[in-house]
């Protein structure tokens, strides 16, 4: 298949381009899931650095780490215990830089998690800040003598927290944590704290990572009488740091992980003075919804919500990540329809989320998670592939917390699906090995060597995705036609049209597109690349089978 | 021959759009924009109340919906996804209003057929037909025809209202009785605007080729309900709360309520008879909310004029009546009528003996069946005044128990009935 | 003499014998004709009875009236009255064509004479029979109208209706029959106009008071009936 390529190579070290991050593929994954090297039955980062070929045929463009910093891994790496190292179990810092010279080498940014808001009570911060009220660094946390204060404000972790105070028995009072009782959170109140938060950021920035993603930035400051979120000294903050980002490290990304209703998020955008981009979360779980439905109502809806956000900003979205599939940003009734559909037994169920994978989620029906894929790929803002969900992985309710969606990638159908050649009792996680996904059902190598895998689908749909800059940073505008099972809509940028229809119901559909305003032009479909008849001054029929979408480009010749 | 196509391509381009649906609700009208817009909104707000999970498709068959102002329905179009956005309420899908546009004020039988062409078309599960003109219209009532078909999966789903004890008194003492008797399912509201039923009676009464007859075309529910009992479908009633009022002019004059009603009735009986013959007694039908209520609200109606007009109406109309009756029945009418006013009573054997003299005649095409219908109105106004004279101190339950004794004569008498069918015509002069 | 008489008597047996040999054959043509009219009579009835029937005439007829009409009048329902209908007219022609057959003089002339009014005689029959019905159907509505609106005197309203409709039909049949053609129809114009006329000056002029009293109390008595009868339904 030819493409059309409107930018460099990626194979090149990718130019200086401020606005990277909304060309972007990103792939999430954590370090220790993806490759041991050692044997020691815990991915590393000489294991990762192995597998850049992988990630860089698959067609992504930047890889997203969550934490891989030393750590009690109490909350997978987010209670952090040292900010300027690595984990022993994942490598060196030395192996982080190899493998980061490797992956740039390949055309692939680097972002790395960054959680501001709070470290592990093993963090010698902390560990100083609690032996005494007269430590320098008492006030680098929230210390009360009751837990009374900031009344109302919720508990995110419901399923385990009762309280966002916990008491000190060390230094004999409460101390704040938004999450974990084992995560104080930091006191941004403390000008301290930031430029401590500030060098930390210029380590990792000195190395060469090409940006940061800010965990629980919505929380950093509290106030009596709030709810403790999106307060406006938050805002402060995140410009100061901006401020200081563009100014010594162009080119470095923010990325904002708020939970939170789009007209809420776009103030972490500023007047693009904050975040470079922010995750889009709502959109999320009604993708799914709208599929179950068989209907476009919940997409409709939340992108219609959704406000206009500077040129230089960007949303991220993405189907599934490491956390559970949350359902806090949708009313309760759809929160109920959604666990009835996807997470019937109540196992599957975590802190008002669905903690399963994309492909189990999907019944393994390749049809959905295409079309999902799809939906992915031609929304507006940067998509993000969840480690595995390319090659349909599986998921394991019976672990605990989250860990069921966290297990070892599956490479091929040998030992371990390839992950490790440790034993495998000494695997962090148990591998995938049921009879559907499996890792000798499903792994990369079976799926690279099969033409009509999933995984070399995902490839030529990446492939299409780079080569048009519409999907990117184009407009948005939805046809709404009278079937409502059809999701329709124009993308344009620049001198670039394409159109996107989706079926998400599963059943074949037939639908009449309004595109007499662009009467005259011819689609083609971008994946074999074949004419369709002209549009005209009729209404355009077009049948769809069960989940099938187009990608049409436009021209008019 | 090709079949009739009723169906227009408009209409039917709309039903594609719009996919399988788990709930339909139906409604026709004509020049009502007022009316449509708040019927339209009521079940709108019943779809994302009480169902919100389900594929949902409002079908209205009118034209020219415009008020007084000459201003066209809001949101009346052709294929519309609503609006309506409710406080609090997630509406969970694209809930569609369909509309077929007909240039003439549609009949109830027309509009009917293009409500269970919908239905069938789109394989409802569970549908409803109400009327926008009907005041009492809510979101309540709405779900209420709707649940025991769509959770219960009952087929036909009659309405039950509170009613005031002098309301009603057709269907008290005529059709509710003789339908029960005879057809073995007790549903109080024969004949009114709002009912429910499933998708598979709509497909029956769809394939039925009755559409071009006049008893269709003014009460088609009755039609439904008796299709639905004949064909061994499940039904109930569902209680609605107070009985609308009758808009001014509408339904109260009696010879034309008669000619809809029990002609429609007879016209059942025509066609059903191989059902009815053999139905043994009658069940009652189950009743979702209480079961029917009657108050005990003062009325003011003239009784000496009802008497009147049945009186006269029986000494003038004597050569039809007598080519109706049977000559005892007919004598003691007679008899009854040569009494005082205050001392007239219209015994239930000798009412019930009337109908069923009447309802052989219908069968035998004695007169024009429509004459034959009018004929009854002052035996009508015979029963209704001696049902006031000697119910005006009566409580609802000593009312609810002289209805049961009603029910009770009419099934004893069946065999006349039955004698009367087969009876061989003779000449009057 | 004898002679004579012989040959006379041999002249008219020879002329008797060459009549009849010249009617015999008449004759029979006569008959064959008249049988093979009775048989397409009987074809034609029966396919007749069985497109009627098609048709529903019956059940038309008994919605009409008519039906009550031929019983009254012992006649049978309307599909077996036109089926036995058309198979006498049938034969008949068959029969009369017969007759013409056998070449009597002055014969053939009547039966033209007859064939030719026969049409008009049908027609007569048709016209009185429709009006006896349209009278019956007429006047039987006028009265249940009357009866349920209330209307003090509905047997003469529903009289004069038949009345009028029975004098239309009988000067449409004389008419068509010939029978005083001129005569009735000056009579029927001049009773209907000034039955009309008479009407209208007496509503109108004498009767202005009644006649606003009757619409008050018209109106009135629409208004109160909706009030103060129960709602049946």
């Amino acid at each position: 298949m030819v493409s059309e390529t409107r930018k460099e190579s990626p194979s090149l070290m990718p130019q200086k381009d401020n606005l990277w991050y909304k060309d972007a593929v990103i792939y999430q994954l954590h370090v220790r899931t993806f490759c041991d090297s050692n044997a020691d039955g815990i991915g590393d980062f000489a294991g990762l650095t192995q597998r850049l070929d992988y990630l860089q045929e698959l067609g992504i463009t930047a890889i997203w780490l969550l934490p891989f910093y030393p750590s009690p891994l109490r909350d997978d790496g987010y209670d952090i215990a040292d900010y300027t190292s690595v984990h022993g179990s994942y490598g060196s810092l030395e192996d982080f830089k190899t493998f980061l010279a490797e992956a740039h080498r390949r055309g692939l940014r680097i972002i790395i998690e960054m959680v501001l808001n709070h470290t592990s009570d093993q963090h010698p911060w902390f560990k100083e800040a609690r032996s005494s009220r007269d430590n320098p660094r008492r006030d680098w946390y929230v210390w009360s003598d009751t837990d009374t204060r900031y009344q109302g404000v919720p508990i995110v972790f419901v399923d385990t927290e009762t309280s966002n105070w916990a008491w000190d028995p060390i230094s004999k009072s409460y101390y704040w944590h938004r999450f974990f009782s084992h995560q104080p959170d930091l006191n941004f109140d403390n000008p301290a704290v930031f430029e401590a938060v500030w060098e930390v950021m210029k380590f990792w920035l000195n190395l060469g990572v090409d940006g940061f993603r800010l965990d629980a930035v919505a929380y950093l400051v509290e106030r009596e009488g709030t709810l403790c979120e999106n307060l406006p000294e938050t805002h402060a903050i995140i410009r100061e740091l901006r401020r200081r980002l563009d100014l010594a490290y162009p080119g470095a990304m923010l990325l904002a992980e708020a939970n939170q209703w789009p007209a809420d998020v776009r103030a972490y955008f500023g007047d693009g003075d904050e975040f470079h981009a922010a995750f889009h979360f709502p959109l999320m779980p009604r993708m799914f919804m709208a599929v179950k439905l068989e209907d476009r109502k919940p997409i409709i809806e939340i992108l219609d919500q959704t406000p206009e956000i500077p040129d230089s900003c960007q949303w991220f979205i993405f189907l599934r990540n490491h956390d559970e599939l949350t359902l806090e940003m949708v009313t309760d009734v759809e929160r109920d329809y959604m666990y009835d559909e996807y997470a019937m037994d109540r196992t599957m169920r975590i802190n008002r989320g669905i903690r399963r994978r994309l492909a189990p989620m999907m019944d393994n029906d390749r049809r959905r998670i295409e079309l999902l894929n799809g939906l992915l790929m031609s929304m507006p803002g940067t998509p993000i592939v969840y480690y595995g969900d390319e090659i349909g992985m599986g998921d394991n309710i019976y672990l605990g917390d989250r860990n069921g969606v966290r297990t070892p990638m599956q490479w091929n159908s040998a030992l371990n699906a390839g992950f490790s050649l440790a034993d495998p009792e000494r695997l962090y996680a148990p591998v995938i090995s049921n009879a559907v996904y499996g890792y000798q059902a499903v792994n990369a190598d079976s799926q690279n060597r099969s033409e009509h895998s999933l995984l070399r689908w995902m490839k030529s749909l990446l492939e299409v995705r780079n080569a048009f800059q519409v999907f990117s940073r184009g407009t948005i505008q939805f046809l709404n036609p009278s079937n409502h099972r059809v999701l329709a809509y124009m993308r344009q940028f620049g001198g670039e049209t394409v159109l996107v229809v989706n079926n998400l119901s599963s059943s074949a559909q037939a639908v009449e597109l309004d595109v007499q305003r662009y009467k005259g032009y011819i689609p083609i479909e971008m994946f074999g690349r074949n004419l369709f008849p002209r549009f005209g001054n009729v209404p355009y029929l077009l049948t769809l089978g069960p989940y099938q979408f187009y990608w049409f480009q436009l021209r008019r010749i | 021959m090709a079949e009739d196509v009723f169906l227009s391509d408009d209409l039917l381009r709309q039903l594609m759009s719009v996919g399988e649906v788990d709930l339909l609700v139906g409604m026709s009208s004509h020049n009502a924009a007022n009316t449509v817009s708040h019927a339209l909104d009521a079940i709108e707000e019943s779809f994302q109340r009480n169902f919100v999970r389900q594929r949902v498709v409002i079908v209205h068959v009118g034209g020219g919906d415009k008020d007084e102002d000459g201003v066209v329905a809001k949101g009346h179009g052709n294929l519309a996804e609503t609006g309506l956005r409710l406080p609090g309420i997630t509406s969970l899908r694209t809930s569609h209003r369909v509309t077929a546009n007909v240039p003439d004020p549609p009949s109830r039988g027309i509009a009917l057929r293009t409500i269970l062409a919908a239905a069938d078309l789109l394989r409802a599960r569970a549908c409803a037909v109400v009327s926008p003109g009907v005041s009492n219209l809510t979101p309540d009532s709405i779900a209420s025809l709707l649940r025991p078909v769509y959770r219960e999966k009952f087929d036909f789903a009659a309405p039950l209202y509170a009613r005031n004890k002098y309301q009603g008194l057709l269907a008290r003492n005529l059709l509710y009785p003789m339908s029960r008797a005879l057809f073995g399912c007790g549903i109080r509201e024969l004949f009114s605007d709002e009912w429910g039923f499933s998708g598979r009676l709509a497909s029956l009464c769809l394939n039925q080729d009755v559409w071009h007859e006049e008893a269709i075309q003014a009460r088609p529910e009755a039609w439904m309900a008796v299709s639905a009992i004949s064909s061994d479908f499940r039904c109930c009633q569902a209680f609605l709360g107070e009985k609308p009022q009758a808009a001014k002019g509408l339904g109260t004059d009696i010879v034309e309520v008669l000619r809809q009603t029990v002609g429609t009735l007879f016209w059942c009986l025509e066609t059903q008879q191989s059902w009815w013959w053999d139905c043994g007694r009658s069940q009652p039908a189950p009743a979702f909310g209480p079961d029917h209520e009657l108050t005990a609200d003062p009325t003011d109606l003239d009784r000496h004029r009802i008497f009147e007009m049945f009186r006269s109406g029986v000494t003038e109309l004597e050569p039809i009546l007598s080519s109706i009756l049977d000559p005892e029945t007919h004598s003691e009418i007679k008899s009854i009528v040569s009494r005082e006013e205050g001392k007239f009573r219209f015994k239930s054997d000798i009412w019930v003996r009337t109908l069923y003299d009447f309802a052989a005649s219908y069968h035998h095409a004695v007169i024009n069946r429509d004459h034959l219908v009018q004929a009854l109105a002052p035996l009508y106004r015979g029963m209704t005044y001696s049902f006031l004279v000697e119910h005006s101190d009566s409580s609802p339950a000593d009312m609810e128990a002289a209805s049961e004794l009603l029910c009770g004569e009419f099934e004893l008498q069946k065999p006349y009935l039955m004698e009367r069918w087969k009876a061989k015509i003779e000449v009057k002069s | 003499m004898r002679e004579t008489i012989l040959r006379a008597l041999r002249e008219v047996y020879g002329n008797l014998v060459h009549m009849i040999a010249e009617f015999l054959p008449r004759f029979l043509v006569m008959l064959i004709i008249i049988v093979i009219g009775l048989l397409v009579a009987f074809v034609l009835k029966y396919i007749l009875r069985a497109l009627l029937g098609v048709t529903k005439l019956d059940r038309v007829s008994d919605d009409a009236g008519a039906s009550r009409v031929l019983r009254m009048a012992h006649l049978p329902p309307m599909t077996e009255l036109l089926s036995r209908s058309i198979f006498w007219v049938t034969w008949i022609g068959f029969i009369l064509v017969g007759l013409s057959v056998l070449g009597v003089a002055g014969l053939q002339e009547q039966i033209s004479r007859l064939f030719q009014f026969l049409p008009e005689v049908f027609v007569a029959m048709l016209i009185l029979f429709l009006g006896a019905v349209i009278a019956n159907f007429l006047s039987r509505t006028a009265l249940l109208a009357a009866v349920n609106a209330g209307h003090p005197s509905p047997k003469i309203l529903s009289w004069s209706i038949r009345f009028v409709v029975w004098i239309l039909a009988i000067s449409m049949t004389m008419e068509e029959l010939g029978v005083a053609r001129q005569t009735v129809i000056s009579a029927f114009s001049i009773i209907f106009g000034a039955s009309m006329l008479g009407l209208a000056i007496a509503f109108g002029l004498g009767g202005q008071d009644l006649a606003r009293k009757c619409l008050e109390r018209y109106l009135g008595d629409t208004k109160k009936k909706e009030d103060k009868e129960p709602q049946p339904l």
